[in-house]
């Protein structure tokens, strides 16, 4: 599903003196397909941003299209249902909001809850299991019995097993071990890949941006200062340090060579990047080196 | 260099459980060192640390904690000599405004109203806080909430420091100006530092790491030393230093790169010197 964004302001209590604009004229697209990272300092206004997604909060200017689904200021909860069925939230610590007495039905809540019959969700619910990784013999275990990473992929489960085309993560890995972390990743980049769930990744590891996404948006104070392909937004590391953002450390290994006189071109910004690029020139290749 | 813990021949089982959480752990940490403990999700690690302060009633094995034997009788005194952050800064907050929640540490400690207002000050201070000492707890960041519980330990000056995970829950920014915020501290009240992690960053700092799995103690060493397993780091719940990964990528396309674990600057040393003598 493609996602635009035109000209969105969102303001926390808008009318009141507390009025507090979290988001000012955010304009950006996401093609059908496509993987977004969101990045920015504590603060910036990205999770208002990814709550606009499913319409939690609605714009107080502008457009949101998500596919054909249109949330204007005056969209209505009624005409919100199809929208909020087709893009699924994982919020940060998802696994807080387990609450069934077994792991099958708390996958199944929510397709039952859009009118599904138990069996079906149940089904369901087993299918989905095995999807994040856990087999079936889960099912009649109780959620609060795994371990923070399990309970996690449990969580996400619930979420998937809406079907949806749009999956937004928030800070998916947040005080997972190094591990879980990785098998998190690849778990969304095969959703991704393989059933073509348009990703939007809220994320504070640059790592993982420069690995998996396709586009970036970097907010600050509630704007978005910029939006490309991670090799344009990490190619000015100094402009991201000057925001507080990192730098990925292969884009950072790479610059200290520069220093001394390497060209780069692209800039990499992964081990695997900077690896092509120094093979290419490495001499005993005879290749062509600087 | 004295030691300020040694634990000797340490198990530990949960409950009903089967498995014993510690299997006869035994080590020693060093007065004034950064001592990191590593090891992947449910290892024990966290066990570990309870165990040192107290929290968990161990029936096997002995802790002597600058030279006293943890007992039921001694748990007080050997609590008042560690301070604990743990993982989340949101399950250790007790007061309502910043002051009252650094306060109460010395509050435990019945030290005098007149004493205790200016080491609170101080300890705000110290951790970059002092702004903030009338705000709520709730209204700050993950970054400066996790100072304020610093600022709770600066107050009660223990000699050990024990991070349970303190900066996984911190953005990037939050957990570099945290752990700089603690090898400052270190240094100026030569606390000793153990460190439960899995942040690379974090254990590289380390003067020593202890590596657990499955409740034991397998390995105790250098940074560079537990660095140079490349692969196996995953397995110990590190990630791989960048340079294990450069290094991984390049003899995957056919580059053999020095042995053994090189910091980043020897890896840069290295690339320039084969890059540019041709």
């Amino acid at each position: 599903m493609a996602i635009s964004f035109e000209h969105v302001t969102y303001t926390y209590q808008a009318g009141t003196p507390m009025a507090h604009t979290a988001i000012e004229d955010v304009s950006f697209s996401v093609p059908d397909h496509g993987y977004l990272a969101i990045i920015g300092h504590t603060g910036s206004g990205k999770s208002t941003l990814i709550q606009q997604l499913n319409a939690l909060f609605k714009p107080t200017a502008g457009e949101i299209h998500v596919d054909d689904f249109t949330v204007t200021p005056s969209t209505t909860n009624a005409d919100l249902k199809p929208l909020r069925q087709h893009v699924g939230m994982v919020f940060q610590f998802p696994e807080s909001q387990l609450f069934e007495e077994t792991i099958r039905k708390d996958i199944a809540f929510g397709p039952q809850n859009f009118g599904m019959s138990e069996t079906d969700a149940n089904a369901l619910a087993d299918e989905m299991l095995t999807t994040v990784g856990l087999d079936a013999s889960y099912a009649e275990r109780s959620p609060f019995e795994l371990s923070g990473g399990q309970m996690r992929r449990v969580a996400i489960a619930g979420v998937l097993a809406m079907r949806p085309q749009v999956l937004v993560l928030d800070e998916p890995t947040a005080g997972l071990d190094p591990q879980g972390r990785q098998a998190m990743m690849a778990l969304f980049e095969r959703l991704h890949r393989e059933q073509g769930l348009t990703i939007v990744l809220v994320t504070h590891q640059m790592e993982d941006v420069a690995q998996y996404a396709e586009q970036v948006a970097v907010m600050r104070e509630g704007k978005l200062v910029k939006y490309g392909q991670p090799q344009e937004v990490f190619a000015d590391p100094d402009w991201l340090r000057a925001n507080q953002l990192d730098v990925p450390r292969a884009a950072q290994f790479a610059q200290r060579l520069a220093q001394r006189g390497l060209t780069w071109d692209p800039l990499p910004l992964t081990a695997e990047q900077l690896a092509d690029q120094i093979t290419a020139r490495w001499p005993a290749k005879g290749a062509d080196h600087v | 260099m004295a030691n300020i813990i040694e634990v000797k021949h340490l198990s530990y089982k949960y409950g009903e459980e089967q498995r014993p959480a510690l299997k006869d752990v035994s080590f020693d940490v060093h007065a004034g060192e950064w001592l990191a403990i590593v090891g992947h999700n449910g290892s024990g690690k966290s066990t570990l640390a309870k165990s040192l302060d107290g929290l968990l009633p161990f029936t096997e094995g002995t802790i002597t904690v600058d030279g006293v034997k943890l007992t039921p009788e001694t748990v007080w005194d050997v609590r008042s000599k560690i301070g604990m952050i743990f993982q989340n800064p949101d399950n250790q907050f007790v007061g309502a405004t910043v002051e009252d929640d650094v306060a109460f540490g010395l509050e435990n400690r019945q030290v005098p109203r007149t004493t205790m207002l200016p080491r609170v000050k101080a300890a705000l201070a110290e951790v970059g806080m002092a702004d903030f000492a009338q705000r709520e707890p709730s209204s700050l960041s993950g970054g400066q909430k996790q100072r304020v519980a610093l600022a709770g330990i600066v107050a009660i000056a223990p000699e050990i420091l024990i991070l349970d995970e303190a900066t996984s829950m911190l953005d990037p920014q939050g957990r570099s100006d945290m752990l700089a915020l603690v090898r400052q501290l270190r240094e100026r009240q030569h606390l000793t530092v153990i460190s439960i992690t899995h942040d690379i960053d974090e254990a590289a700092g380390a003067d020593r790491i202890l590596v657990i799995d499955d409740g034991q103690l397998i390995e105790e060493a250098q940074p560079a030393t537990i660095f140079a397993r490349g692969a196996g780091l995953i397995e110990m719940g590190l990630d791989l230093p960048f340079t294990a990964k450069l290094k991984q990528a390049l003899q995957q396309r056919g580059i053999t790169p020095p042995a053994g674990y090189q910091t980043t600057a020897e890896m840069e040393e290295w690339l320039w010197q084969s890059l540019s003598n041709t």
